[in-house]
């Protein structure tokens, strides 16, 4: 990776440069405007490999590029759903080397050499993972937005042995909202499939 | 002979949903993932005062970022007939007059859309644009603003106030809820893309794409044609795509501009601001019973907020005038506007307010009275007749209903007087309440494809936003022709198929459950019409009388393979198209939906947090077609139930104009660990007059009188009445 042109220090010192600016007149306060022109950096792209389902894809992405939008955006990997883009509702859980996580709070350049499991990487070509499956024979899900990181995240659940109650199953599969309010039927599968 | 007479055994046997692979494997598609070659994206920018007007707006900086295409202002956008001057724009009654306006009524009201190569590009950039403003006095204010606004009728007054001023129980009190957002878990979006200079093709969020269609061909001065709106799968509405939003209109306006698909996604916080909610509400009950506790009159007064530049009128009142008996009976209203955006029916809209209001002064008036609350509704239910107009309700089991949930919650083990079941620091008490919903249809159409292997695409123009239509269309299908279901496609969601009204106020399935049945006769009819050129006795046959199979046409033991029809016919592919709506039956009948919630909560007794036990939901939805998809309605409503009476508030900075928390970290609705297991159950009795399936919609019943029924457990746990939700903790400690 090139060398930021930029660091944060230089950030630092001068937003409080600036600050002080605030109490100075015009004459100097237009260079507070050169200053401002500096700080709006070019995009940073980033090349690094990552696999995605089992395949192999080298990512060219904008620094600030999230895990979900590289996925959603560049990929069309839609599945993965953008619910708050601030790690508050689970709709865009993904597993990164078998561990639940939040694609809109993982920038995407930290999933560099990981393996990450989007809900399109679940089920075994046309056979469907048994959480899937769950998920339809117990109506899990209404409207259907939130549930790919439902199941990311129920299938996680199980994994963790989080599936001892239904108490215990809320509890850990509370990270997941849905509005719908389909929480019968996603308890439902996650026992189903425990069992 | 309808469906009951010829085939009353038919069991549906729940099973997956249609589309459920779709969307358990991620590959449906909702509006925001459709691949647009050479689209770009649209990012946002709103206002940072709450009233004034836009003196400039500074772009330099955000034009500066590498990859901005252009910039949409109120001084730089596309033209639009429909906003061409300022008659137009009143005539056009879009609400927002978006980019046309240099007025500001909100805010975080959109000043400008900047569209750039990529979402990252778009996002910085429009964290640079800025705008000074001349600033005004704003309002948002609801508690401080509402006594100022005098109420008025809504509806007729029922015999006189002061005929009942001498009974000897009277309760009285007054009831707040705080604004309450949607929050559907997709967030609202659209592309849009210009094919050529007068069609446009619209993939977006919505509950109706007719609507949009519409609304954007007036606007733009095109035929209604010209317009595709796609909007197959749809992640949760709740009301908030019922009407057409500002953002839809400004990401067209942008495609226009750069002559590009432009993609728009708004984000959480904009939900909170750009797509409506539930307005604040107060409300006054005043309710009376003799002392046999016959009900002698009610007084409701209702207020609730609207935007300054926009009126909304939710119709809080409308529930006290359909449920029971009152031969006195008063209903007021007014709305408060103030500088917010405009808020828009939201789940159960107003008949969920007034419900809370009047299932808890019914609460209050019980334990005065000391009879039970259950015994009380019973003894005063208008269930024979619709008190508000004197006509019969086709069909009407509330009492039913309550029985039922009574029997399914224990009732019997409910302390009369409050504060006596305990369980260490938890106190524990029941609570029940009661929702009704006037069940509408609209006018539906509806069309079907056979293929030649005599597979079938039934298709409607109306969207699905998770209740189940689709699925509903297939099961309905099935009945009436006899073809397997795995025979079965449906194609909805998109403005080219049979129009449909939009999906809303529980109105879906009984509006397109008349138009499948309708096509599938229809379907008949013409397959019987090929069939009598192989054999006369075809000629006279009924649609009712034939039956379809995975293989061919029969009546009256004369099958006739479909790959015969097809071969003597000459056919490739047969098409039917149907439309149904309502006809007389509304003047003869009033159709209603009703639910009766009941729960059990404990209240722990040092931290005030409520913990829902066990919550029941008996509704009466007619004939349920699809038991699994229709509890999961329910049940669902209840969890929405749940966050309103515990959790759902967006508060508003009076100082400021702003929002505060307006995110899903700060607004609070149910989680899983907050809903107990819902249990639902149905009356299933079919209403034979409402259409011909005799289901009545239950989307809006399962939320209203959810909300009541847990205040009144709370205050048969505690003693406490909380009278202003959301009953936080904090509340029932104070109380």
């Amino acid at each position: 990776m090139e060398k930021q042109t930029y660091s944060r220090r230089f950030f630092l010192t001068t937003s409080s440069l600036l600050a002080t600016f605030a109490f100075i007149p015009e004459s100097v306060k237009a260079f507070y405007s050169n200053v401002k022109k500096l700080v709006i950096r070019p995009k940073e792209e980033l090349r690094f490999l990552v696999t995605i389902n089992k395949k192999k894809y080298r990512i060219n992405a904008d620094s600030r590029t999230t895990l979900l939008d590289l996925v959603r955006e560049q990929l069309q990997l839609t599945g993965t759903k953008k619910g708050c883009d601030h790690g508050q509702c689970g709709a865009c859980t993904v597993h990164v080397d078998g561990q639940r996580v939040l694609s809109c709070l993982t920038l995407a350049a930290m999933v560099q050499d990981k393996n990450v499991t989007t809900i399109e990487g679940l089920a075994d070509g046309d056979k469907l993972h048994p959480m899937q499956q769950a998920f339809i024979e117990c109506d899990g899900f209404q409207c259907g937005y939130c549930t790919p990181g439902q199941i990311m995240s129920a299938v996680a659940c199980v994994n963790e042995g989080h599936t001892g109650s239904v108490e215990e199953i809320k509890e850990f599969m509370s990270g997941n909202l849905c509005r719908c309010g389909a929480y019968n039927g996603i308890v439902e599968s996650i026992q189903k499939v425990a069992r | 002979m309808g469906f009951f007479d010829n085939q009353p055994d038919i069991q549906h046997i729940p099973e997956g949903r249609i589309e459920g692979i779709a969307k358990v494997t991620g590959s449906g598609k909702y509006a925001a993932e459709y691949k647009v070659n050479n689209q770009c994206y649209g990012v946002l920018v709103g206002s940072s005062v709450a009233a004034g007007t836009i003196k400039s707006i500074s772009l330099d900086d955000a034009k500066q970022v590498a990859g901005v295409i252009d910039i949409l202002t109120h001084q730089h956008k596309p033209f639009v007939p429909g906003f061409a001057d300022e008659a137009k724009i009143k005539e056009a009654h879009f609400g927002l007059p978006i980019f046309y306006t240099d007025k500001i009524y909100f805010k975080g009201q959109p000043i400008a859309m900047v569209i750039a190569e990529t979402l990252e590009e778009a996002t910085y950039a429009a964290s640079l644009v800025s705008a000074d403003y001349t600033i005004d006095k704003a309002n948002v204010d609801f508690d401080k603003s509402h006594p100022g606004i005098a109420a008025s009728n809504t509806g007729k007054e029922r015999g006189s106030l002061d005929s009942w001023s001498n009974v000897p129980y009277v309760t009285e009190a007054e009831y707040t809820i705080q604004n309450e957002v949607h929050n559907p878990m997709e967030m609202h979006a659209t592309i849009a893309q210009w094919t050529s200079d007068d069609k446009l093709k619209l993939y977006d969020k919505n509950q109706g794409v007719n609507n949009v269609q519409r609304t954007f061909a007036k606007l733009w001065n095109i035929p209604t044609g010209n317009i595709e709106v796609i909007s197959e799968f749809v992640g949760g509405g709740f009301g908030s795509g019922l009407r057409v939003w500002p953002h839809t209109f400004a990401t067209i306006m942008a495609a226009r501009q750069v002559k590009r698909p432009v993609k728009l996604m708004l984000t959480r916080p904009q939900m909170f601001l750009l797509v409506g909610y539930r307005p604040a509400s107060w409300q006054k009950i005043k309710i009376g019973a003799d002392s046999n506790g016959q009900f002698a009159g009610i007084w409701h007064i209702a207020k609730h907020s609207t935007s300054v530049y926009e009126n909304f009128e939710d119709g809080i009142t409308r529930i006290t005038r359909m449920v029971y008996k009152f031969s006195n009976l008063k209903t007021e209203s007014a709305i408060v506007p103030l500088n917010l955006s405009a808020p828009t029916w939201m789940r159960g809209p107003g008949d969920c307010t007034g419900a809370f209001a009047v299932e808890c002064a019914i609460d209050e008036l019980s334990y005065q009275l000391k009879q039970d609350p259950v015994e009380l509704r019973l003894k005063n239910l208008a269930i024979e007749k619709d008190p508000e107009n004197g006509k019969t309700w086709s069909t009407n089991f509330l009492n039913e209903g309550i029985q039922k949930g009574a029997t399914m919650i224990n009732w019997k083990n409910r302390q009369p007087v409050p504060g006596q079941e305990t369980d260490g620091d938890w106190k524990i008490g029941y609570g029940m309440a009661v929702g009704m919903w006037g069940a509408g249809r609209g006018k539906a159409g509806a069309s079907i494809k056979m293929q030649r292997d005599g597979t079938i695409t039934v298709r409607t123009a109306m969207t699905d936003i998770g209740t189940g239509t689709g699925t509903a269309m297939q099961n309905i299908a099935h009945d009436f022709t006899g073809i397997s279901k795995n025979n079965i496609k449906v194609e909805l969601g998109n403005s080219n198929l049979p129009p449909a009204p939009s999906q809303g106020g529980s109105t879906g399935l009984s509006s397109i459950s008349g138009a499948v049945v309708a096509t599938c006769e229809a379907l008949k009819q013409k397959l019987a019409g090929y069939a009598s050129l192989q054999n006369d006795v075809y000629k006279d046959a009924l649609a009712k009388d034939i039956l379809l199979s995975d293989t061919g046409i029969s009546y009256k033991a004369n099958f006739i393979s479909y790959a015969s029809l097809w071969e003597k016919n000459n056919l490739d592919l047969v098409e039917a198209e149907a439309s149904s709506g309502p006809g007389e039956e509304r003047q003869k009948f009033s159709f209603c939906s009703s639910a009766a919630h009941f729960c059990r909560v404990r209240v722990h007794s040092k931290t005030g947090k409520v913990k829902i036990d066990k919550m029941v939901c008996v509704v009466d939805g007619g004939k349920i077609v699809n038991e699994k998809a229709a509890a999961n309605q329910v049940s669902g409503a209840a969890a929405g139930g749940i966050g309103m009476a515990l959790m759902e508030e967006q508060p508003v900075d009076t100082r400021y104009g702003s929002l505060v928390g307006n995110d899903l970290a700060g607004y609070h609705f149910a989680v899983n660990a907050d809903s107990p297991i819902v249990e639902v159950a149905f009356i299933n009795k079919p209403d034979v007059n409402i259409n011909p399936t005799g289901s009545k919609g239950l989307g809006e019943v399962g939320i209203i009188g959810s909300a009541a029924a847990i205040a009144n457990a709370i205050y048969n746990a505690t003693g406490k009445r909380l009278r202003n939700l959301p009953i936080t903790p904090d509340k029932i400690l104070q109380a």
